[in-house]
């Protein structure tokens, strides 16, 4: 009892006294309990250890109780059980200043079973079963020796680098025989830093470490182990690895970043911008090709090759005609003559240009609601009477046309006060004028000047044109009116400054210039030679007028000289041949009374357009 | 055969031809443009290291197994455990240093590595019955151990190959027998190794598959020094 309480006084006294830290490596034997416990401390082996599994060295320490006059007194033995007749052998070397036992090549044996044991003075032993090893289990290897490092490869903003640490295999170890396979695990921090970052272990003698970051300085060192088996040496000193920033190559990526950026931006605002406004872009770059002005008729039904269609619409579609406005349209563009295809009368009425009328008049178009006809719907000028000769033209049209060339009806009573102001006894006046004429009227609106003679009848009469009935229909009112007074004839002689042309009514379209002389001298009182009269000698036949009053039949017989005077006489007519007198003489006319019955030849007037087809003639004559 | 073109045919055949050259030169040559010394020796320096791979591969299962059967029975402190009690090979006169490995006949060392994976044949297979059949072990345990009781199979069956290729270069003699004494060894000590407990067993095998593998790279390193020694 005394000598177990001195000896674990001296125990604590040992245990404070004794440098731990001196021991190579940490403890071989865990022995926290022997060491907290209060209990004294038996002497045992601290460590036993090899480092390149052909020799191996153990520590041990006195413990607490021994008595430690003299270092030498412990004594280590071995065993080695390889047979069972082995006995316990001395420390072969000894080494008492560090309490230390080595085990050198020729007393090591791998794979056998070493039991040491410390036996003091008298004999006593210190053994511990747990003191029994083997060699290969013990294997510390030393760590690696002439590390390096070199620069793998910077990121492209500079930032972060990776590092290649190499290093030589610790010497002591025999690895060029393979007798030891050493692997190696790194570990790195930050120089300031407490934890170190451990990779994996690898049996290569080099490395990488990837991710430091640039500017931080960084410590590294590696250690070893037997591969296979669990314990670590000791670790190698420590490198240190630092990699300076590059600010400049950091900026430039920067810049490169944010103007790639900003031209990506530029580009899609760009897109948008043209993707929006395609349309209008579009019409700005490609402007669209001016489509044909073709008045009236619609590009696209040319386009399209709808040449009924385009007949219907230019035929007048049930007298329908083309709209007004493309006369607007063109106005601007005096050489289009458009020769409007109405409905209305009043249209080509109202086509206050002379130019139109005159036109109308020269292709003898009808005033006729049949028609204005438009000039482009047929190649020719004449187009417009092929329009008038269409067969497909119904009887009423074949009524107005032939009407044309009459005088004026009471049908259109507005347009024909139209282009005068006649006194509403003109009317009346008028009106049989108007009634001589069988069917539906052409008007006499636009009575000008001239009038085309349509035909010329074998009997010497001429067919006039509509527009110069009209202009005889005027004289023939003013006339009318004044009737009575013969005396005013020179007044109304005098009013009309036109010229009057010898008709021959049997359309021949040629006045002899007997005639003429014939309607000129009786009326040279009445008209002191100042322009033409119209004439009809035969105004008849070629006027379906119903001289149901022939007192007031329109026509001027050329016995009388009021009838001489307005006789519808058209505006051109065929030089026969010079007289003596150097005067041109006309068609002869035919000494004919005046037909009574203009009506009797109603409806011969197909003809009333500017030229009279054989038939018509032959309808005519007859 | 139908369908296959005449061109095709052709163009087959060639490059039949030519690899079929191809192989018989390198089963003539060997690699070797002239017989440079060591050159020929390179397919077993290959062989040698594919065996050492296997042996290391096998060593690192049993020091798993090992670790893992710690875990269930005492925890040693210096992983010796109940050593006092023989392992099954240990009559099996094994070198046990370095210098004794290296001084040694090479016939010998080819011998012992044999004699060692034939002993330990039986008594892994039997290891692997009993690991299946307790439940505490784990699957990984278990596929463990047949892992092992078949790498030592196919260990033997290399190392058989690689001296059968030493014998064929003449590095070694014929007296490195197969099938003749170490089956007669094993069979004295076959009672032996039925009463050891699961544990030492683990533990001996622990310890034989780093002397196989020691004595493999030794063994290579005397062999055919220039190939990576």
């Amino acid at each position: 009892m005394a000598v177990s309480l001195s000896y674990d006084l001296l125990l604590l006294l040992v245990i404070s006294s004794l440098d731990w830290s001196s021991t190579p490596g940490s403890a071989f034997l865990t022995d926290h309990n022997r060491m907290t416990s209060s209990a004294p401390v038996e002497p045992h082996f601290t460590e036993c250890m090899s480092r390149d599994l052909e020799t191996f060295r153990c520590w041990w320490s006195p413990g607490t109780f021994h008595n430690l006059s003299s270092p030498e007194e412990l004594r280590v033995f071995y065993l080695k059980r390889n047979s069972p007749s082995s006995e316990w052998k001395e420390c072969p070397e000894y080494s008492h200043l560090n309490r230390e036992c080595f085990f050198d090549a020729n007393h090591t044996s791998i794979w056998i079973p070493y039991c040491l044991q410390l036996r003091g003075q008298n004999n006593i032993t210190y053994f511990n079963e747990d003191d029994c090893f083997s060699v290969e289990n013990i294997v510390r290897p030393d760590p690696p020796v002439s590390l390096n490092w070199t620069l793998l490869i910077v990121s492209p903003s500079g930032l972060s680098y990776d590092v290649m640490v190499s290093w030589e295999p610790p010497p002591s170890a025999d690895v060029s025989t393979g007798w030891m396979r050493i692997e190696y695990e790194i570990q790195y921090r930050e120089r300031n830093a407490t934890t170190w970052e451990a990779l994996e272990t690898q049996p290569h003698t080099q490395q990488t470490i990837y991710g430091l970051q640039a500017g931080t300085e960084y410590e590294v060192h590696i250690r070893t182990k037997m591969k296979g088996f669990p314990k670590f040496g000791d670790f190698s000193d420590s490198i240190f690895v630092k990699v300076t920033e590059i600010p400049l190559r950091e900026s430039a990526v920067l810049l490169t970043l944010v103007l790639t950026f900003g031209v990506a931006g530029i580009l899609i605002l760009i897109m948008l911008i043209v993707v929006s406004h395609q349309q209008r872009l579009m019409m700005i770059l490609l402007p669209p090709v001016p489509a044909p002005k073709i008045k009236g008729i619609d590009s696209e039904l040319l386009k399209k090759g709808k040449l009924e269609e385009l007949d219907f619409i230019l035929n007048g579609g049930g007298l329908g005609g083309l709209p007004t406005y493309i006369s607007d349209y063109y106005q601007d563009e005096p050489w289009v003559e458009f020769i409007e295809v109405d409905e209305e009368d009043a249209d080509c009425g109202e086509k206050e240009d002379q130019k139109s009328s005159d036109t109308q008049r020269l292709l003898g178009l009808p005033q006729r609601s049949v028609g204005c006809f438009s000039a482009d719907s047929h190649p020719d000028d004449d187009s417009g009477r092929a329009s008038c000769y269409d067969t497909d033209l119904s009887e009423q049209d074949t009524h107005l046309l032939a009407a044309s060339l009459l005088p004026g009806q009471p049908e259109d009573e507005e347009a024909f006060l139209h282009p005068d102001e006649k006194a509403p006894a003109s009317e009346t006046n008028k009106s049989p004028l108007i009634q001589t004429e069988s069917e539906g009227k052409p008007t006499w609106i636009n009575t000008d000047l001239y009038a085309q003679v349509s035909n010329v009848m074998p009997s010497g009469g001429v067919v006039l044109s509509p527009g110069q009935q009209l202009r005889i229909q005027e004289n023939t009112e003013k006339e009318s009116q004044k009737k009575g007074t013969l005396g005013e004839d020179t007044s109304k002689l005098n009013k009309p400054q036109f010229q009057l042309l010898v008709v021959d009514p049997d359309g021949s379209g040629y006045t002899s210039e007997i005639t003429a002389r014939q309607i000129s001298t009786p009326p040279s009182s009445l008209v002191p030679g100042e322009g033409y009269q119209t004439i009809y000698p035969q105004p008849m036949e070629t006027k379906p007028a119903a001289p149901s009053e022939p007192n007031q039949s329109p026509y001027i017989l050329p016995d009388s000289p009021q009838t001489r005077l307005f006789a519808p006489v058209a505006d051109y007519t065929v030089v026969q041949e010079l007289d003596t007198h150097q005067s041109l003489l006309l068609n002869l006319p035919t000494q004919q009374p005046p037909p009574p019955c203009l009506p009797q030849h109603p409806l011969k007037a197909p003809v009333a357009i500017g030229y009279v087809t054989p038939d018509l003639l032959g309808n005519l004559s007859s | 055969l139908p369908g296959l073109d005449p061109l095709s045919a052709v163009w087959v055949g060639i490059i039949c031809l030519v690899f079929s050259s191809r192989l018989s030169t390198m089963k003539a040559a060997s690699i070797c443009p002239n017989d440079q010394t060591g050159c020929h020796l390179l397919p077993l320096a290959n062989l040698f290291d594919r065996v050492i791979q296997h042996s290391a591969r096998m060593h690192g299962i049993s020091d798993d197994l090992h670790s893992e059967f710690e875990l269930y029975f005492l925890p040693s402190k210096n992983q010796i455990g109940r050593v006092s009690r023989n392992c099954h090979t240990s009559t099996i006169l094994t070198p046990n240093g370095k210098e004794n490995a290296q001084r040694i006949a090479r016939e010998e060392l080819a011998e012992i590595i044999l004699k060692l994976l034939v002993a330990w044949r039986d008594p892994l297979w039997h290891f692997h019955q009993s690991m299946s059949q307790h439940d505490e072990f784990t699957n990984f345990s278990s596929n463990k151990s047949l892992e092992m009781s078949d790498m030592v199979h196919e260990l033997r069956k290399g190392v058989l190959k690689v001296v059968e290729k030493m014998q064929m270069l003449g590095i070694i003699s014929n007296s490195v027998g197969d099938t003749g004494s170490p089956e007669a060894l094993l069979t004295s000590d076959s009672a032996e190794w039925r009463f050891m407990k699961d544990y030492d067993l683990l533990y001996c095998f622990r310890r034989d598959s780093n002397k196989i593998q020691n004595y493999l790279k030794i063994l290579k390193c005397r062999i055919v020094p220039k190939h990576g020694c």
